[in-house]
C-alpha cells in the first residue's frame, strides 16, 4: 500500500510577469460544491480582479490526450479573453477519491492563447483542503503565499519519526525508579509492581540497617569488653569479660558478613528494580478487537 | 578561418544545449533528500537552478527513515519545472498476539502466525487480515501514525446467561 503524499507542478514559462491588476476568468469544475472558493479567492488576492464562469466547458478534457497540450486551446482562449476582457484564464479541477484530494490547475495567457503555467496535486484530503490547496495554487501565481496554508496542508504530514516526543518514556521510568525504588512503576502505570519493588528494597535496606547497626554495637562491645579484660587482674572478671568478648567477636563477624550481603543486595535490588522500570516502561501501543467481516466480504447463504 | 568557423560552431552548439535546458528546481518535506536524477545523485534538497535537459527522466528520493520514491517525468522543451514531493515516514513497530492459531496478513503481502512480530510500516493505512484454519475471520484497516506496538485480540463470545 504506497501512500506517498506527493504532488508536483509544472511551470510551462517562468519568464512571463504578473501584473500588479491583472485579471483572470476562472473555470471551477468541481466533483463537489465549495460554497466558498469565489469569495476567497477575491478576498485573498485583492490586487487582482477575477471573474467568474461556470458555463464554460470546454476546456475540461484531459489536456494531455493532446500532443501539444500547451496550444490545445489557443484560438478559444483567445476568445474567451477578448468576451471577457481578461489576461489570464484559470481553470481548476478537483476530484476527490477515496479520501484524496486530485486537483488540477491550468493557467492560460489569452494574449498568446498558450498554456503558461501548471500544476497537479494529489495529496491526502484534509479539513477545508480543496479551498486551502486552490489558494495555495493561486497564491504560486500571484507570488502571495500565506503561512498559515502552508501550515494547513503540512498538517495532514505524519511526524518524522525523530521529532516524535512522548510524554512517559521507559528512561524517565528507569531513572525515577533509580532515585525512589518503584516511583518508575507507579509512573508507568503498575501500581502493584511498584509496592512490590519499594517493599522489597525497603525491608532490604531496614536489614541492612539493622545488621550494620548490630555489628557497630558488637564491635563496640568488643573494644570495651578487651578494654575491661586488660584493666582488671581478678579471674572470675577476667573469665566473664573474655567470653563477654568473643561473643562480641563472633557477633560483629557474623553480623559484618551480614551487612556485606544485605548491601550487595539492596544495591542489586535498586538496580534491577530501575532496569525491570525500563523494560516494562510505558511504550505506546494500540489494541485491535477482532471486528469480524464487513457485510459486503460475507457470502450469502 | 577554419579555426573561426569551428569555434563559432562550437559555441552555437553548446549554446544551443545550454539554452534547451530547463531549469529545475526540487524540494521536499522534509529536506536533506538525496535526489538522484537518471541514476545520479544531484545533491540534498532543496535543489534550485538545476538544469535538465528535455525528454523522460526518472528521479528517485531517498532518506533513511522514510519511503523511497521514484518518479518519471516527461519533460517538455521550454518548460521550467518544479517538484515538490512529501516522503512518508517508516516506523518501526511491533505485533503481537496471545491468540492462538491465527494467521495474519498484511496488505496483500506479508504474512506471518507468530506471536510477536517487529514491522517497518509506512505511515498510513494498512490493510489486516485475519486468518483461522484457513477461514478470514476479521478484516479491518489499521493505522500506523507513529512507532508502536499493536496487540490483537479476538472478539470474547458472550457468555451464556441462565
Amino acid at each position: 500500500m504506497k501512500r506517498f503524499l506527493v504532488y508536483f507542478t509544472f511551470f510551462s514559462n517562468l519568464l512571463f510577469a504578473f501584473d500588479q491588476e491583472a485579471t483572470y476568468l476562472v473555470l471551477n469544475h468541481f466533483d463537489e460544491p465549495l460554497s466558498d472558493i469565489d469569495q476567497s479567492l477575491i478576498d485573498n488576492f485583492n490586487n487582482a480582479s477575477f471573474n467568474f464562469d461556470e458555463s464554460v466547458n470546454l476546456l475540461f478534457d484531459d489536456v494531455d490526450s493532446d500532443n501539444n497540450p500547451a496550444s490545445k486551446y489557443m484560438d478559444q482562449i483567445k476568445e474567451l479573453g477578448n468576451i471577457h476582457h481578461v489576461n489570464y484564464i484559470l481553470l481548476n479541477k478537483i476530484k476527490h477519491i477515496d479520501d484524496r484530494i486530485i486537483m488540477e490547475g491550468l493557467l492560460f495567457n489569452t494574449r498568446s492563447g498558450g498554456l503558461v503555467h501548471r500544476r497537479k496535486i494529489n495529496v491526502k484530503d484534509y479539513n477545508n483542503g480543496s479551498v486551502n490547496e486552490i489558494s495555495l495554487w493561486v497564491g504560486e501565481i500571484r507570488n502571495k503565499i500565506q503561512k498559515q496554508w502552508e501550515e494547513a496542508r503540512e498538517s495532514i504530514m505524519f511526524l518524522n519519526p525523530e521529532e516524535i516526543s512522548y510524554d512517559k518514556t521507559p528512561m524517565g521510568a528507569a531513572l525515577r525508579s533509580l532515585a525512589i525504588p518503584g516511583w518508575g512503576q507507579a509512573y508507568s502505570g503498575n501500581p502493584l509492581s511498584a509496592g512490590i519493588w519499594a517493599a522489597l528494597e525497603l525491608s532490604l535496606s531496614l536489614a541492612f540497617i539493622s545488621s550494620y547497626t548490630n555489628y557497630d554495637t558488637s564491635s563496640k562491645s568488643y573494644l570495651q569488653n578487651l578494654k575491661l579484660y586488660d584493666a582488671t587482674d581478678d579471674e572470675k572478671e577476667v573469665s566473664a569479660y573474655r567470653a563477654s568478648a568473643e561473643k562480641d567477636w563472633d557477633d560483629h563477624v557474623m553480623y559484618s558478613k551480614l551487612a556485606i550481603a544485605l548491601a550487595g543486595s539492596t544495591i542489586t535490588g535498586w538496580v534491577s528494580n530501575s532496569v525491570h522500570a525500563w523494560v516494562f516502561g510505558p511504550r505506546p501501543y494500540t489494541n485491535i478487537y477482532q471486528k469480524g467481516l464487513p457485510q459486503t466480504a460475507v457470502p450469502k447463504g | 578561418m577554419f579555426k573561426t568557423i569551428n569555434f563559432f560552431s562550437t559555441f552555437t552548439f553548446c549554446s544551443a544545449i545550454i539554452f534547451s535546458q530547463v531549469k529545475l528546481d526540487v524540494n521536499t518535506i522534509p529536506t536533506k533528500v538525496d535526489i538522484h536524477l537518471d541514476g545520479v545523485n544531484i545533491g540534498s534538497s532543496p535543489i534550485k537552478n538545476e538544469r535538465i535537459s528535455p525528454g523522460l527522466h526518472r528521479f528517485e528520493i531517498k532518506k533513511k527513515g522514510y519511503a523511497p520514491l521514484s518518479y518519471d517525468l516527461l519533460v517538455n522543451p521550454a518548460q521550467a519545472v518544479e517538484l515538490d514531493f512529501f516522503l512518508n515516514p517508516i516506523y518501526e513497530c511491533k505485533f503481537k498476539t496471545d491468540e492462538k492459531g491465527l494467521v495474519f496478513e498484511l496488505n496483500g503481502e506479508h504474512r506471518w502466525d507468530v506471536d510477536l512480530v517487529r514491522l517497518r510500516l509506512e505511515a498510513g493505512d494498512h490493510l489486516l487480515r485475519v486468518f483461522k484454519i484457513g477461514e478470514i475471520i476479521d478484516e479491518q484497516i489499521i493505522n500506523v501514525d507513529q512507532p508502536k506496538k499493536y496487540n490483537y485480540f479476538l472478539k470474547k463470545p458472550l457468555s451464556a446467561s441462565n
